[in-house]
């Protein structure tokens, strides 16, 4: 029977066939589309860490994201940095504020800590949506990407644009999945499975916690970073409770703790967002709707499916 | 400006309007927290519902205390059906799926008030009885406002009598204790917190009409009374009805207060008042006493 980590890079693998083959053949809006797909992946994937493997729910990782997002614009902007400064920059950003509010909300459990979450994302929202500094409830516009026009492709083209975050995505994929197979992911996985035992071990437990966390937030940022150079704009609109919503709802749907799970569930996402409001107005009635389905009768979203397959082959094997 | 006391006077009742509001909103969370670790976040699109049907009901009848009587009865049977259908499901599964649930449902809330009433903002007239005003300090205030503040008084003393006095009150506050003990020496829980939970959305549909001329009634009024609901429960310490009392009191002067000296901070202000608590007293304010962790 194939390992459980061989399977997932495998699917990883098709995954990222199945990028590049739509890369090809796809037109002005199909590299828009699998741009967005990217992004939401990664910033998918870095909430994964925490809710999948880590069992930390949540509600308010849209912080981060759009604290990345805002920091490349004001670095960008403001401070007049490069945007791979400002990219960094705002990696650093989000690393420092999931560090500070990590500090506390993670020795919080379950219920606690979606609570906390939720309202530490709102709070940043309100206070976003007001500041008169950042643009307030208009944001701010003009995001540069990066200038490669000394080695001849530019950034600016959609095509290009796309592969780089499509690039940017593999990268993610391939730390996360060092850092979920090193001694330490597996040290998040028991904590998940049982945080006293791994106290009574002597573990630390809220400082590996922590450490997740900030983990996470740096990666989320850099999501964020992404979008703000895509759309060449931000606003408040990247931090409210719909944006952390939808990256769980990714997450859950992917299959939680899994990782490709998420990145296939960011596909899945942003083409039914696509169809959908195109079809009607109220497409969060229905994502809303599957979302609870999910949680009440698939456990395990796409992966538990994918892995499913594993497990029967395997029976069958022996 | 600040040490003007009219104007203490007069941002001290709206702090205590919000209070009462948030009261009412609140304490149901926070007594069905204590009673089964389960928070549920559909609660402000509850109030939003309450605020809604109150709207129709207006326009239909021309009554608002018909509204004010008959909205929260909606909401608890929308409560009602939700437990039955999801909640009550989910009871095997974990806590935190059920929560999960319930998060689903705001999208599914805020997509179904958008398509029944419309994207528009609305407002709700206050009934003539308590369309006038006072004089505070020279100053008029809305008498309606007065109302607010004084129904969350009543309410906060029909609870504490409640739970002191009567067999219900006393079941679940041996739950809220220990559970487990509770049910084994015969009490019913479950239908101890089949009820709570009802309570608990009549309440929110209370508050939600009630709010309706004080505050707009829009999609997405339920988002933001919600995240000040859950920095109540947090702040006053879930299961606790003193908790949430004092919780509310503190968030909504914290609130008031901040958005009128420095709007841009109060919301930051609001959640280092929460982190503080969480820091300094993880249990709340006034945390309830647990048999077992």
């Amino acid at each position: 029977m194939m390992s459980r980590e061989t399977w997932r890079a495998g699917t990883a693998i098709l995954l990222l066939v199945a990028a590049l083959v739509s890369w090809v053949r796809a037109d002005y809006f199909g590299h828009e589309l699998l741009t967005q797909i990217a992004i939401l992946a990664i910033f998918a994937m870095s909430l994964d860490l925490l809710a999948g493997f880590t069992g930390m729910i949540s509600l308010g990782h849209a912080a981060f994201y759009g604290l990345g997002a805002y920091a490349t614009a004001a670095f960008n902007l403001m401070l007049e940095w490069s945007p791979w400064a400002a990219m960094a920059g705002a990696v650093v950003v989000g690393a420092v504020a999931a560090l500070i509010v990590g500090s506390f909300a993670v020795r919080l459990s379950g219920v606690f800590f979606i609570m906390v979450t939720l309202a530490v994302g709102e709070a940043l929202h309100a206070y976003l949506f007001k500041s008169r500094a950042f643009g307030g409830d208009d944001g701010l516009s003009g995001i540069a990407r990066p200038d490669t026009s000394s080695i001849g492709i530019s950034f600016d083209d959609p095509a290009v644009f796309s592969l780089v975050c499509v690039g940017f995505a593999c990268l993610i994929y391939a730390l996360l999945e060092l850092v979920v197979r090193s001694p330490f992911g597996r040290l998040l996985v028991a904590i998940h499975l049982n945080p006293s035992r791994v106290r009574a071990l002597g573990c630390p437990v809220s400082r590996y916690k922590l450490a997740a966390f900030t983990l996470a937030g740096a990666i989320a940022a850099l999501a964020g970073s992404l979008t703000a150079q895509h759309n060449a704009f931000i606003s408040p609109e990247l931090l409210t409770w719909t944006t952390s919503g939808e990256a769980l709802i990714v997450v859950i749907v992917g299959g939680l703790g899994s990782l490709v799970g998420a990145a296939a569930g960011a596909g899945v996402m942003v083409l039914a967002m696509h169809h959908l409001s195109g079809v009607t107005d109220y497409w969060m009635f229905f994502m809303g709707l599957f979302f609870v389905g999910v949680v009440l009768f698939a456990g395990n979203g796409i992966y538990g499916v994918i892995d499913a397959v594993r497990r029967r082959l395997g029976g069958a094997a022996h | 400006m600040l040490l003007d006391p009219t104007f203490l006077a007069i941002q001290l009742l709206n702090g205590l309007q919000l209070a009462s509001l948030l009261f009412l909103l609140s304490v149901g969370l926070s007594v069905v927290f204590g009673l089964m670790n389960f928070i549920n976040l559909a609660h402000g699109t509850l109030y939003m519902l309450g605020a809604y049907i109150g709207l129709s009901l207006v326009r239909a009848t021309d009554s608002f205390w018909l509204a004010f009587a008959l909205a929260p009865l909606a909401v608890a049977a929308v409560g009602a059906v939700f437990h039955v259908v999801l909640l009550r499901r989910m009871q095997a599964a974990s806590p935190m799926r059920q929560v999960l649930a319930t998060f689903g449902l705001i999208f599914v809330g805020l997509d179904s008030v958008r398509y029944i009433w419309g994207d528009y903002s609305h407002a709700l007239a206050a009934p003539e009885l308590l369309a006038g005003s006072v004089q505070v300090l020279g100053q008029t205030y809305p008498t309606y406002r007065l109302f607010v503040i004084g129904l969350g008084i009543i309410v906060l003393l029909v609870l504490y009598f409640g739970l002191e006095r009567t067999r219900l009150g006393a079941i679940v506050r041996a739950g809220v204790d220990d559970r487990e003990t509770a049910t084994a020496i015969g009490l019913n829980v479950e239908r101890a917190f089949f009820l709570v939970f009802c309570f608990g959305c009549a309440l929110a549909g209370l508050a939600g009409v009630v709010a309706g001329p004080v505050l707009s009634i829009f999609p997405g009024m339920d988002i933001s009374i919600l995240i000040l609901a859950l920095i109540v429960v947090v702040v006053g310490g879930p299961g606790s009805l003193k908790g949430a009392a004092l919780g509310a009191l503190l968030v909504g002067m914290v609130e008031t207060f901040g958005q009128v000296i420095a709007p841009e901070y109060a919301s930051v202000v609001l959640y280092a008042l929460m982190a503080l608590v969480l820091v300094l007293r993880p249990g709340g304010l006034i945390p309830v006493s647990k048999a077992h962790g």
